[in-house]
């Protein structure tokens, strides 16, 4: 018998299949078993309910006008809807709908909070995608900035302010913290 | 760490982890919808950087929220249209083989706006839509063309063309009859989705495997007392 995580995943993956033939039962089927993921990730980056509803509203509109946008050959389900729900919400910030939050990003995430649910349908099944170790090898002024513009979508203006760094010198360690992120994920391809 | 020089070209990952605003980010954007080596570079980068998000804690939404969600599609109009099509559209790519993105992201904008003119009543062409994709020589750019039988409209999107200044580019229907000149389906917008209504002589040549041509013109297109220019692409139009 397969894990019940795994048999998640290829319900996930055939809905996403009929949504593209346009089946709307599919859609709520997606939405059923990716909302609450969705919605933590919405929260996460907006931290406000109301903003983070309507960021998840948004999300599953435009995944069932442009379900074509999915590649089943580039991603996962689960890790394309993620980044989808991610990149949407970092544009509500953006477009200046949404004050944002400016906590730092080791605040605002405990370690203690890190483990993720045994249960939930996981981006990475087996938690041994790269980029958890890669991370770790960096310094800490690199990684908690890449950890808060990732988590908190901030931009190098505000992760510089709120770290009391000129912005170049912000710039400059993201930069080098992302060179030897790549290098080290690619080491693993 | 800092003996190491400052890497200048990490503007993918700057963009995938949405470091970037104002203008930079405008540029960013504009990249990864035409360069397409960009566009895989940022890709990379959110798919790696994915499985962070499971650190994330699931929070249930309201049950509001999906009800908001079925009641705005219950409301839209012209979404049935949409789907069926670019499920055609997306059956056709993977048949053919073809990037048909152009073709896919011009559909809401043909079906949303409003059509002008009736459809014909009891005329003898397919009603299966007919797409084109015609690759620009040297160039990862297409113009993508879809036909709709019976709105008697066509799509042309040159999304990620630009004007040189110096020529235009008229898009030729080759009619089936051999002793029919090429139809003019009109000079190409650079960077636009340019809706075309095709006169009933038009219409009635375009068919499953009918072919497209491409010429370079003056500016404003063949004048009426020249030949066409060269040509510089083909495609076929082909049912989907």
């Amino acid at each position: 018998m397969r894990p019940a995580s795994s048999d998640a995943r290829e319900k996930l993956r055939a809905a996403m299949a009929r949504l593209a033939g346009g089946d709307r039962q599919a859609l709520e089927e997606i939405y059923r078993s990716t909302s609450a993921k969705l919605f933590g990730i919405c929260l996460r980056i907006l931290k406000d309910e109301k903003e983070a509803e309507d960021a998840l509203q948004d999300v599953y509109i435009n995944l069932w006008r442009r379900a074509d946008r999915y590649d089943p050959e580039r991603a996962s389900p689960i890790s394309w809807l993620a980044t989808f729900a991610r990149n949407r919400a970092v544009d509500r910030l953006r477009v200046g709908k949404v004050r944002g939050g400016g906590v730092a990003e080791e605040e605002a995430a405990p370690v203690a909070d890190r483990a993720p649910l045994a249960d939930s349908l996981m981006i990475d099944a087996e938690r041994d995608a790269r980029v958890h170790s890669c991370l770790e090898t960096l310094d800490e002024k690199p990684r908690k900035a890449i950890r808060t513009a990732f988590f908190g979508g901030q931009t190098y203006a505000q992760i510089a302010e709120a770290d009391g760094v000129p912005l170049g010198t912000m710039k400059s360690w993201v930069r080098r913290g992302l060179q030897k992120l790549k290098t080290c994920m690619e080491r693993g391809e | 760490m800092t003996d190491d020089p400052t890497p200048e070209n990490m503007l993918a990952a700057e963009y995938a982890l949405g470091l970037l605003e104002g203008e930079e980010l405008l540029a960013a954007r504009g990249r990864e919808a035409s360069d397409t080596a960009f566009a895989a570079e940022v890709a990379w980068w959110q798919n790696r950087l994915a499985p962070l998000l499971d650190e994330v804690d699931q929070q249930t939404p309201r049950e509001e929220v999906w009800q908001r969600i079925a009641a705005e599609l219950d409301g839209a109009s012209g979404d049935a249209e949409i789907i069926s099509l670019n499920a055609r559209l997306r059956r056709w790519k993977m048949a053919t083989g073809v990037a048909a993105a152009a073709a896919v992201a011009a559909v809401s904008l043909f079906v949303l706006t409003p059509s002008v003119t009736a459809p014909p009543v009891g005329r003898a062409t397919p009603e299966a839509p007919l797409a084109a994709s015609i690759p620009i020589a040297d160039t990862d750019l297409r113009i993508a063309v879809t036909y709709l039988p019976d709105r008697e409209e066509l799509l042309v999107s040159a999304s990620g063309l630009t004007a040189d200044g110096v020529h235009d580019h008229e898009l030729w229907l080759v009619p089936q009859s051999e002793d029919t000149p090429l139809l003019s389906l009109g000079v190409i917008a650079p960077g636009e989705e340019r809706r075309v209504s095709l006169d009933s002589a038009t219409a009635a040549e375009m068919a499953d495997g009918s072919a497209l041509l491409l010429t370079r013109e003056p500016l404003g297109g063949k004048p009426a007392d020249a030949n066409a220019g060269p040509v510089v692409a083909e495609g076929r139009m082909q049912i989907i």
